[in-house]
């Protein structure tokens, strides 16, 4: 690695406020930045650590039918808490098969959302869920839908001087949600594909659909048209084939070492199936 | 000489104080170092040992104020006030934990070099799950690898200290 400064602010607007150049860079986890930088992709003159800013933003709390989890919250954090159990076990159940436990004690939300490689997991689990981000930067603020932070392989809206505060989450009540990742390789291996499934289903009728893919594509994805072949219908073998057909023929699935592009769309019809079916068995 | 090579480029050598392995105390560090490195360089500890490089492998694990970490991963300046314990600790009288002992018992290791890693996050286990099924070892160590394959027996190794454990109690 080359040689750096680090800094470390005390408020998380005040490391907004030190971003203003290109070769300055946030840290929080460091587990993707480390990697960065030991590969040389990533050659900072300085760090902006966040470890030190207000306690409040490595909160997870639960409030209104929502939870609300700081960036700084590390995904052990999230994996341990009775809070996200009970209100979205489909984030417990996703950390599960995240990294693994050391990864999770050092890594954060916010880093984990910001990082934007499609092949993460929670971006597609959270945004199926309906989270948004909130962002703060030197002088304010925004907040936006998770999807919309995303526009290409480790691109996002987030502007130079702006950084992930905190996501909120809705609960998942009466939703019932899966994720399912796919590796073509090893278990361990970056997956070739993530579907996450929230449904609001009474036993195979769907009220409500919502689909997002992950690694297969550029960014995490949501699919309408898949949404709405599951959307009203009694699902059996004759609704998940056409809500396979539907996804696989509106995403836009990339090949690259983990398979081909038709490959990935071939998964992705068996993948959608098994993932409704597991929110179904659930029930 | 990264002394040398950091002041070269301007970039400046920080001290750091922090507890190691329950003694207090302090090093030059410059900041691109990470824990491994610290750990190596200036201690002289090398029960933690970078193989992968990249968070896989288990064998830098590091105890940060009681969480295990990737030593390889993590930035020696960022443990500044931390209490930081490797596989060197020796416990309060100095013998071998149920952990090493069940580790030696069952064979579980050929040259050793991801032995510390396993150790540690054995613990780790057991500290959080006394009685873990061999799905819940198999899931928890799935972050350490041991490329001379002794995975049957460092498994055995996990179950044998987690009753060796509770019959210390
Ligand atoms: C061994 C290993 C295995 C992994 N396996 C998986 C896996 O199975 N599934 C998976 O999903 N991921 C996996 N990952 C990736 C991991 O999830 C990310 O590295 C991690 O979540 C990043 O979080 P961090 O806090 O360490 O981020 P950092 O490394 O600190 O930062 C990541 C990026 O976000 C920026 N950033 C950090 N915080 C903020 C903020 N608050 N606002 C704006 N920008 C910010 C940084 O500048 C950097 O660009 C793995 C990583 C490793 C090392
Ligand atoms: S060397 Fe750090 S995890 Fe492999
Ligand atoms: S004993 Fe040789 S790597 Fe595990």
């Amino acid at each position: 690695m080359t040689p750096f400064e680090l800094v470390e602010p005390h408020t998380l607007r005040e490391a907004a406020g030190l971003l203003a150049s290109a070769e300055v860079r946030p840290l929080a986890g460091g587990t993707a930045v480390m990697l960065m930088m030991k590969m040389g992709v990533l050659r900072p003159a300085r760090l902006v650590s966040l470890r030190a800013v207000e306690k409040r933003y490595s909160e997870i709390a639960a409030a209104g039918g929502e939870l609300r989890i700081g960036a700084l919250a590390t995904l052990s954090a999230l994996e341990r808490s009775p809070l996200v159990a009970r209100a979205a076990p489909v984030i417990a159940q996703t950390l599960r098969m995240l990294a693994n436990v050391r990864v999770r004690n050092v890594a954060t939300v916010g880093g984990h959302l910001a990082h934007a490689d499609p092949h993460m997991d929670l971006p597609p689990v959270l945004i199926a869920l309906g989270a948004r981000v909130s962002i703060i930067d030197p002088a304010g603020g925004r907040t936006l839908p998770l999807g919309e932070l995303y526009t290409g392989y480790l691109e996002t809206t987030l502007g130079r001087n702006e950084l992930v505060a905190e996501v909120t989450v809705p609960a998942q009540g009466s939703r019932r949600a899966a994720y399912l990742k796919c590796t073509t390789r090893s278990a361990d291996d970056w997956p070739a594909l993530g579907v996450a499934v929230v449904l609001e289903a009474d036993g195979a009728l769907v009220r409500d659909a919502r689909v997002v893919i992950s690694a297969a594509t550029d960014t995490p994805t949501r699919l309408a048209a898949a949404e709405n072949a599951l959307r009203g219908a009694r699902v059996d073998e004759a609704v998940l084939r056409r809500a396979g057909d539907a996804a696989a023929s509106e995403a836009a699935v990339i090949g690259d070492q983990h398979g081909s592009a038709a490959y990935k769309r071939e998964l992705l019809r068996v993948c959608l199936a098994r993932a409704v079916r597991a929110v179904l068995d659930e029930q | 000489m990264l002394g040398a090579l950091t002041k070269d480029l301007g970039v400046a050598v920080r001290t750091i104080r922090f507890k190691l392995n329950g003694e207090p105390v302090s090093a030059e560090v410059p900041p691109h170092w990470n824990l491994v490195e610290l750990l190596q360089n200036r201690f002289g500890l090398t029960g933690a040992r970078e193989s992968c490089g990249q968070g896989l492998c288990g064998c830098c694990t590091v105890l940060v104020d009681g969480a295990a970490v990737s030593g390889c991963l993590y930035l020696a300046l960022l443990v500044d006030g931390a209490e930081v314990m490797t596989i060197e600790h020796q416990a309060a009288g100095g013998g071998l934990d149920a952990v090493q002992k069940a580790f030696i018992e069952a064979g579980a290791f050929q040259c050793g070099f991801c032995t510390p890693g396993f150790v540690l996050m054995t613990r780790q286990l057991l500290d959080e799950n006394p009685d873990p099924t061999e799905d819940d070892i198999r899931h928890y160590l799935s972050g350490n690898l041991c490329r001379c394959g002794a995975y049957p027996e460092i498994i055995e190794a996990v179950k044998l200290a987690a009753r060796m454990r509770k019959a210390e109690r």
